[in-house]
């Protein structure tokens, strides 16, 4: 029996901010098709692990591999063609544009066309912009968001506006999608949905890696939970162990920061 | 119906020369055709990426300059003994020099922005088009400085064979801004219709979102920079030909804010916005011209300004057509084919 | 050798008024985060309210001085208050037009008021300067300059040690948790905008009577309070001051080496300069106010 091949290594990463250590010697790995989790208490240094993997941030030690190749020094864009696709922990959408664009936007990797050609007009941009258009309402689609695509995308209401950003997310085909905090705000009938949404997703081969407080949904559908302290690993491992770790309850109680949504 | 109205307008616009004597309303025609190309250029960069470049008269200084001594040649002294001496070329070769020029500058400016954004990022652009007007002013040698470049040659054309044509008179001219501003707003509308457009608006609503789907950011902040700067040397090429003189206060911070105030008031961020400031603002400053001295006209600009962002902030072209937000595709019913 | 104490002596002077300058601005800029556009015209503003109560109602020269920083305060919390409360929370492009249409405003009444002519205005102290070995300064000048450091001492007690001070270094650290721990953030902003432009008047009614007075000095003291702000970090104190006398010392040698044509241009080479190279400032070290 073999294990799906390593799709994220984080190695050794270290940040500092001045004399503050926001992560220190992070090391985990998530394999192909598999869903993990990033959990622990707030200021555990979980949006920061996914700003240094997505290269908003640099790390002052570590590295970060996908697919075997190293991510340091390339800048988010460029991630991103690789395949590692982000959503943000504030609602993140484009708000002042309708649904649609918001779409399209995120389909702008699958697009072609250069400044030259598409002044030119060319047939091809056309025919290009035309697939791209079929593309984003198959997405909308599969969000469940076509009947809001002329909505401003700051119009929907807050549980359609995170399927909006899952739906941008989708749109730049992703191989490794990393969602910060995805449900918070939900409640539990739209979380439901959510975890459906997730099922779904992993359906499609996408690696999945996603930073959560509530405790149904992450232990509901990880493969992998990853526990950070302080900046530091303090469990790894299957669900049904994490929940049992004696030091994974000392450090929610200890902070106090266990979330009415587990 | 909706699609003809364009043509309808256009067609309009074509006209005015053959019923229009008066030589005076086609002078404020001309102007501002020449803000209006001005104005559109700004859009691009203002409203349609949200880079707050208040330096944008630099470009158009740049083009204007640049065009002019093309055109009128001129000699340079580098050193004892050796003078480089630049021979008057065709005013069109002068006004593509000047369009390329400007577009230079706005790819700087682009590259600069990568470094600094938002507050920062005006700062140095107005601090650019002020060094610039310092350059203006300072290298006499080049500039002719405050005494101003004069005598520049209106556009000529020549047909083999068939002579020579010279925008003197006004009615040529006319057709001349009435093609620039065509061709600008058709250039600026391709762009925004399409994913380029996209990726400028996702770079203003949201630019970490917009890299974090693999908008190059840079690369199109630069390529907005670049367009945007060139069709502004294109307006200044304008003007040096119309007006036949070029000097420092062009390069004045007012302009940049009388475009400012065009581009916003008009309706940032949509494609008719800027040319309906440009109208409001060409044809006020001379409507009030009896009424008010230009002391108090600008107070009630600035004052006009401030109302705007209050009451209407998107500006009027939004308000007016109903919708709350500039579009971003076109309207329901074309195809993208139509759009393109 | 002469020479170059000279100018490093007048660009102290000078440095003294600007750094009052920058300080207001980047206390605006750092707790505001608005591009005050109206700084400049405080800093015309506090000029001609010298000029005219000097000239035109023959009053007290130092009476002059004390009320163009007051009316200038007061003006600036006006302006605060009628057009950046309404707007608070709005995008900074937002704010920026607003602040550009007041500017507009603020500039042509000037000028409407008091034609383009170029002003001086009379001061009560003796014309020869005085000598000290191979140096020169005008006892104007002397005046002018521990006015200014008296100004800029005093600003900085006060931010440091008056609760309206600690207030406002709150609101610049971090202002959601200010605002729970009871500060009151619309007053903060527009005593902040008050102060600043209090300074901003201040250093036009002191370089006022040095120089001459005309309706568009605001737009040249408004961009080099810019350079100011961004050499020093915006909201830092110490680095706006230091600013200050950076650039009255640059501008002063750039004017005596280079030519005076290009004397103004040392703000904005700066500000290019240092945005390339060090967008934080050049003493970024010290990042909080006072």
């Amino acid at each position: 029996m073999s294990a799906p091949a390593p799709a994220l290594s984080v190695e050794g990463l270290e940040v500092r901010f001045g004399g503050l250590v926001a992560l220190s010697d992070l090391t985990f790995t998530v394999r192909e098709g598999q869903v993990a989790a990033l959990i622990g208490p707030n200021g555990a240094g979980k949006t920061t692990a996914f700003n240094v993997i997505t290269g908003f941030l640099r790390p002052s030690k570590g590295l970060v591999r996908y697919r075997g190749r190293a991510l340091d020094g390339l800048r988010p864009n460029e991630i991103a063609a690789r395949g590692v696709i982000r959503t943000f922990q504030k609602t993140s959408v484009f708000g002042g544009i309708p649904v649609f664009e918001n779409v399209l936007i995120g389909l702008h990797r699958r697009g072609r066309a250069r400044p030259w050609e598409i002044l030119l007009a060319l047939p091809r941009v056309r025919e290009e912009e035309r697939r791209l258009r079929e593309e984003a309402m198959e997405i909308l689609s599969f969000a469940g968001l076509a009947h809001r695509r002329e909505e401003l995308g700051s119009a929907l209401p807050y549980g359609e506006q995170r399927l909006l950003e899952v739906a941008v997310a989708m749109a730049a085909e992703p191989s490794l999608l990393l969602l910060d905090e995805p449900v918070s705000g939900m409640n539990p009938s739209e979380t439901a949905g959510f975890m459906k949404m997730v099922e779904k997703i992993r359906a499609r081969g996408i690696t999945i890696l996603l930073v959560e407080h509530d405790m149904r949904m992450v232990m509901g559908v990880s493969d992998l939970v990853v526990v950070l302290n302080q900046g530091r690993i303090i469990a790894e491992g299957p669900p049904a162990e994490i929940q049992r770790n004696p030091e994974v309850i000392r450090a929610y109680l200890g902070h106090g920061a266990n979330r009415a949504g587990g | 119906m909706r699609r003809w109205l364009p043509c309808i307008w256009v067609a309009f616009l074509v006209s005015v020369p053959l019923w229009m004597r008066n030589q005076y309303y086609l002078h404020i025609l001309i102007s501002t055709g020449i803000f209006a190309v001005a104005a559109m250029s700004l859009n691009l960069l203002l409203g349609y990426t949200g880079q707050l470049s208040l330096g944008h008269v630099a470009f158009f200084g740049i083009g204007a300059y640049t065009s002019a001594l093309v055109s009128l040649g001129f000699d340079l002294q580098l050193s004892e003994g050796y003078t480089f001496v630049f021979e008057p070329r065709p005013v069109w070769l002068g006004f593509l020099c000047g369009v390329a020029a400007a577009g230079f500058f706005g790819w700087i400016i682009g590259r600069l922005s990568f470094r600094v954004r938002g507050a920062y990022f005006v700062i140095v652009t107005v601090s650019f088009a002020e060094v610039v007007k310092l350059v203006a002013l300072n290298w006499v040698d080049l500039t002719e400085g405050p005494m101003a470049l004069n005598n520049i040659p209106p556009v000529t054309l020549s047909f083999p064979g068939l002579g020579e044509l010279t925008f003197w008179k006004k009615e040529p001219n006319y057709y001349l801004v009435l093609a620039v501003c065509l061709l600008s707003y058709l250039v600026i509308r391709r762009l925004v219709f399409s994913r380029a457009g996209r990726a400028f608006i996702a770079l203003r609503e949201n630019e970490a979102l917009a890299e974090s789907v693999g908008v190059d950011v840079t690369r199109f902040l630069v390529l907005a920079a670049v367009v945007s700067a060139a069709i502004a040397g294109a307006a200044g090429g304008l003007y040096a030909h119309y007006i036949k003189i070029v000097d420092p206060d062009i390069f004045l911070f007012i302009y940049t804010v009388t475009m400012v105030i065009m581009v916003v008031a008009g309706g940032k961020g949509t494609l008719l916005g800027p040319v309906v400031g440009a109208v409001i603002f060409g044809i006020l400053p001379e409507a009030l011209r009896e009424a008010a001295r230009p002391e108090v006209q600008w107070i009630i600009y600035g004052l006009f300004m401030i109302l705007i962002v209050f009451f209407l902030p998107d500006g009027i072209v939004p308000a007016v057509s109903g919708r709350l937000r500039p579009r971003l595709s076109p309207a329901r019913g074309d195809t993208a084919e139509e759009a393109a | 050798m002469d020479q170059f104490l000279q100018h490093i002596l007048n660009g102290i002077v000078l440095g003294g008024s600007y750094a009052l300058l920058g300080i207001g601005l980047t206390l605006i800029f750092g707790i505001m985060y608005v591009v005050n556009f109206t700084h400049g015209e405080l800093y015309a503003f506090g000029a001609y309210v010298v000029f005219a109560v000097v000239v035109a109602l023959e009053g007290n020269f130092f009476l002059a001085l004390l009320l163009a920083v007051v009316l200038g305060a007061v003006l600036g919390g006006g302006i605060e208050w009628a057009l950046l409360r309404p707007l608070r929370g709005a995008s900074i492009d937002t704010t920026m037009l607003v602040m550009i249409g007041a500017w507009i405003a603020l500039q042509n009444t000037e000028q409407l008021l008091w034609t383009g002519v170029a002003k001086a205005i009379r001061h009560p102290f003796p014309e020869a300067p005085l000598v000290v070995g191979p140096v020169s300064i005008s006892w104007i000048r002397i005046f002018v300059f521990f006015a200014a450091l008296v100004l800029i001492a005093g600003s900085h007690l006060f931010i440091r040690r008056s609760r309206l001070g600690a207030a406002m270094r709150a609101t610049f650290q971090d202002r959601e948790t200010a605002a729970l721990m009871g500060v009151n953030i619309d007053a903060v902003h527009t005593f902040t905008f008050a102060f600043g432009s209090g300074l901003a008047a201040a250093a036009g009614a002191l370089l006022g009577p040095v120089f001459v007075v005309f309706p568009t000095m605001g737009d040249l003291a408004a961009l080099k309070a810019f350079a100011i702000v961004i050499m020093g970090g915006m909201g830092n104190f110490i680095g706006a001051t230091l600013g200050g006398f950076i650039l009255g010392i640059a501008e002063e040698l750039g004017a005596g080496y280079i030519s005076s044509g290009y004397r103004d241009a040392m703000g904005f080479l700066i500000i290019i300069a240092v945005l390339l190279f060090k967008p934080t400032g050049l003493f970024a070290r010290a990042e909080r106010i006072g």
